[in-house]
């Protein structure tokens, strides 16, 4: 008897200090509020073994010790007991302490994420699209898309998250810093955390979202705050550039339609305007008598094409991306405008 | 009909009652109004539905085998989710726990000749085939691929198919609804004079607490999908931020209901394990009351935990505590229940019987489930957990470990009196054993996969698999293992049609078991009781007589009437 309770609570403990494994970044907690949850997890991990191995053991036990014997007579009945009031008692009395602990531990944690960071030395957007993240920083021009480019944070500086959404729900998670939240269209939800060391992170959304929901998926770099800082000039310097004049007349049709197929199908064919996939079909996009103004209602023109590509587009028809969401170069842009105007 | 209380009859006037059986094929296998056919025709609809939903998850599993997505596109693996869960939660567990069970055994356990309503019980059965045409034409569309909870707004680029959904619930809501209301009216009005609520089978109480919640909670859902299919098919921005709606209301409505459906299915499994385990222990069940008001203080808690699902979705801070506090609340009765369980195994006669082996197997595996619920039910645990495999393992624990294997151990239990023949128990606990492990291979994974960052509904995984390469590995495990849940029910498909005519003759009472249904004949004659018995005792005590009195007179020929015999002991692991 002592033996086996002695294993149980050997196997415990074991099980305690082995459980990191199943926590991504566990022996390292990328947050304050990723080891709090751990340990959170880690006493129900122990509690709800211990009472898994109470009723799995003695199922089995009791199956075994009470079985029926050939030995029986045809009419052997069991013991005929009814109830054990004092049993009973302690059955409801034990769980219900337990479960009163787990609530103030649960309370305790559940206080530190919602209120127990200080107030946040960076706060950035987060803006869940179809299927990839925006990142918005403050003092940056540009945005920054997971598609493209991971998420930076500076360690040990107070972040808040200002969480929303375009389109559908999207979910933040990021498995290390254990929280997330969903993305609501109309709704802004906020995480607030303090990252404790640096590495790179996987991002995922985890609420289903769409077609490929599945590749709605970016990285985190957590980095020093110098690094961060000299990564939010270069984001600025780059974005910089990138506005600068683009040359259209150096466009070649034919390298537009390869960038084409690679950038654009997922979403326009070459096909009549009617024909949508998720924006219209671009095949008369400059001499269609239906359409003569393009969405922005301005005239087919190569620049104003180009400036859809650009800035991107938002009205009742849809919401197209920008060119850093679609990961245009200059050069880009001025290869699918040429492709776009030879269209006929 | 007849009041809980004891009354003197005159058997005349009972005779006069008794309806001639209907003639023709049609109204006796159609179109019937009695209660044991229509569980059949519910049986044989959700066993169908259940192999078309199985195979539409052996696809999702086999997806999975490959972290780029082994055999669809995205589009289709989310189209066979969505259609598993939705075929799975509506056409195959509700109907068969509430519609096959409940219809063909409470009934019989009270000693009524059938249900309060037998025509809305019978409009119930065929809505469910009318859902269900609706439910899977919506594939010709293109089919519904936001998953079995159709959030909008990403439900909303389901078109078509994704109104075709939302019709096809809201028809099952209306069976739901209406089998709710005939099955509380039918145990509160019908229960053989002398049956009070304390001398009720433990099966009915848990039909009763079924039928509450299915009567209330339906309709919450009814109103969601209702506004969802408007704004499908008019365009009425319930749901657009946009324009004024909130996307989070529906998901409040949704599991408003959707919570206490998981209860739906689970207490019937309850019910059925709280006939099993006496009867195949010899022993009395353990704590009959608490077992009794533990099924109800779930059913109302049930109602107050619905935003445990949307801890990380929208809720305002203070509001995640007492639902995290009401959620925790609900382990103790369902604590209490599992430890009266065990407490009736310890110093019984036990004889593993199939119906037994599912019944100990359901111990264990939805204790599993339970405990895991507690770990999703703490906020902070949750935030990590939520939107994950984990939710998954957990879920299938509950529903797979739980509901099914109820739904399993009464399958052999009350086939002898539905049918006459006994199932094969070498079929049967064959069927066990692959259903059991294949179960356990299947969900457990799933758990570290989901905590280690494997997010749910992914058509494919390959950065997760880059972080985790163990992922790939514990996903082909899990396929592998799913197959044996599959074969296990063909098994059983196979035995319930092999035994109709080869199984063993059951007689009255195969089982020795002490509830009504077990005193007339087997199939039971169309009006069940030929007079309508008197209860004065208690159903489990195995070393008494029965405590019915003006019980039919093919009881009286039963030779044994009176002790309750088990056919022959089995030693441990027979027929295995």
């Amino acid at each position: 008897m002592v033996l086996t309770l002695l294993s149980i609570v050997n196997a415990l403990y074991f099980l305690y200090g082995s459980i990191d494994w199943i926590m991504p970044g566990a022996s390292q907690p990328v947050t304050d509020r990723a080891s709090d949850i751990d340990g959170l997890f880690k006493f129900m991990a122990v509690f709800g073994g211990a009472i898994m191995l109470f009723v799995a053991g003695y199922v089995i036990y009791f199956a075994i010790a009470f079985r029926a014997r050939s030995s029986d007579s045809p009419d052997a009945v069991g013991v005929q007991i009814h109830d054990a009031p004092k049993l009973e008692l302690w059955w409801t009395v034990l769980p219900t302490l337990l479960l009163i602990v787990l609530t103030g531990l649960s309370i305790v944690v559940w206080y530190k994420i919602q209120f127990g960071t200080a107030a946040p030395g960076l706060t950035t957007e987060v803006i869940g699209h179809q299927f990839y993240f925006e990142y918005r920083y403050p003092g940056l021009k540009t945005s920054v898309f997971s598609k493209t480019s991971p998420m930076h944070l500076p360690v040990g500086v107070p972040v808040r998250l200002l969480i929303t959404s375009t389109d559908v729900i999207h979910q933040f998670w990021v498995p290390e810093i254990r929280l997330k939240a969903a993305a609501v269209p109309g709704l802004v939800q906020n995480l607030n955390f303090t990252p404790l060391r640096t590495g790179t992170f996987d991002v995922a959304c985890s609420e289903f979202c769409g077609v490929d929901h599945s590749l709605m998926h970016g990285k985190l770099v957590i980095e020093p705050v110098a690094a961060f800082k000299k990564w939010l000039d270069s984001e600025n310097k780059t974005a910089a550039a990138a506005g600068g004049a683009i040359n259209l007349a150096a466009g070649t049709p034919a390298t537009g339609q390869a960038l084409f197929a690679q950038k654009c199908a997922a979403c326009h064919q070459i096909a009549p305007f009617e024909q949508k996939l998720v924006g219209p079909g671009l095949l008369h996009i400059t001499d269609d008598p239906a359409h003569p103004a393009l969405v922005t209602g301005k005239t087919p023109t190569p620049e104003h094409i180009a400036e859809i590509l650009q800035n991107g587009f938002t009205g009742p028809i849809g919401t197209m991306p920008n060119r850093q969401a679609n990961g245009l170069s200059n050069t880009d842009i001025a290869n699918l405008v040429a492709y776009l105007s030879s269209l006929k | 009909m007849h009041a809980g209380t004891s009354t003197t009859h005159d058997a005349h006037d009972v005779h006069d009652h008794i309806h001639p059986p209907p003639e023709g094929f049609v109204r006796k296998y159609v179109f019937s109004l009695d209660h044991k056919v229509i569980g059949f025709q519910y049986f044989f609809t959700g066993l169908l539905i259940m192999f078309i939903a199985g195979s539409f998850a052996e696809l999702v599993r086999l997806q999975l085998t490959d972290p780029k997505g082994a055999i669809m596109s995205h589009q289709a693996y989310n189209t066979m989710f969505t259609m598993h869960g939705t075929a799975m939660v509506w056409l195959v567990l509700i109907p068969l726990v509430t519609g096959a069970l409940g219809n063909f055994v409470m009934p019989l356990q009270i000693g009524a000749r059938d249900v309060a309503f037998p025509w809305l019980n019978m409009a119930s059965f065929w809505i469910l085939p009318l859902a269900a045409l609706i439910l899977f034409s919506s594939l010709l569309f293109g089919g519904p691929h936001a998953g079995w909870t159709e959030y909008p707004p990403i439900s909303l680029a389901d078109g078509t198919a994704g109104a075709l959904w939302c019709a096809a619930i809201f028809t099952i809501g209306i069976s739901s609804t209406m089998t709710g209301l005939n099955f509380m009216v039918t145990i509160m009005k019908m229960r053989a004079p002398g049956m009070t609520w304390t001398r009720m089978p433990l099966f009915v109480w848990a039909t009763f607490a079924t039928a509450l919640m299915n009567m209330i909670a339906t309709v919450a859902l009814s109103a969601a999908v209702g506004a969802l299919f408007l704004e499908h098919v008019f365009n009425v921005p319930f749901y657009d931020a946009a324009r004024g709606g909130s996307a989070v209301l529906y998901e409040h409505m949704f599991w408003f209901y959707s919570h206490p459906a998981v209860y739906i299915f689970i207490i019937p499994a309850f019910g059925v394990v709280s006939e099993v385990i006496p009867t195949f222990s010899r022993k009395p069940i353990f704590g009959y009351k608490m077992i009794a008001f533990s099924s109800m203080a779930i059913a109302i808690l049930a109602f107050t935990v619905w935003a445990h699902h949307m801890f990380p979705s929208g809720l305002a801070p203070w509001l995640q505590l007492p639902f995290m506090i009401l959620t925790y609340a609900i382990g103790i009765p369902t604590g209490i229940k599992i430890f009266s369980w065990m407490a009736t195994l310890w110093g019984g006669r036990i004889h593993f019987t199939t119906s037994m082996l599912y019944a100990l197997g359901f111990l264990i595996t939805f204790t599993f489930g339970g405990i895991t619920g507690v770990f999703l039910a703490s906020v902070p645990v949750d935030l990590h957990a939520h939107g994950t495999y984990f939710v998954v393992g957990h879920f299938h624990y509950v529903v797979a470990g739980g509901a099914v294997m109820g739904f399993l151990a009464a399958i052999p239990y009350w086939y002898p009196k539905a049918t006459g023949r006994m199932l094969s128990e070498r079929l049967g606990q064959l069927g066990f054993w692959l259903f059991f492990i294949g179960l356990n291979g299947t969900f457990l994974p799933m758990h570290w996969l989901g905590l280690e960052g494997m997010p749910r509904r992914y058509a494919s995984y390959v950065d997760f698999a880059k972080a985790v390469p163990d992922a790939v590995f514990w996903n082909q495990f899990e396929t592998a293992f799913s197959f044996l849940m599959m074969a296990s029910i063909g098994l059983l498909a196979f035995n319930v049609i092999w035994s109709l005519r080869h199984g063993k003759v059951a007689g009255i009472n195969p089982w020795g078991a002490r509830t009504l249904e077990w005193t007339i004949s087997s199939p039971p004659p169309y009006y069940n009781f030929k007079k309508v018995p008197e209860v004065y005792g208690r159903p489990y005590d195995f070393d008494k007589p029965l405590p019915y009195r003006n019980t039919d007179n093919e009881l009286d020929a039963f030779p044994e009437y009176g002790k309750t015999v088990m056919p022959t002991p089995q030693p441990v692991g027979a027929g295995v």
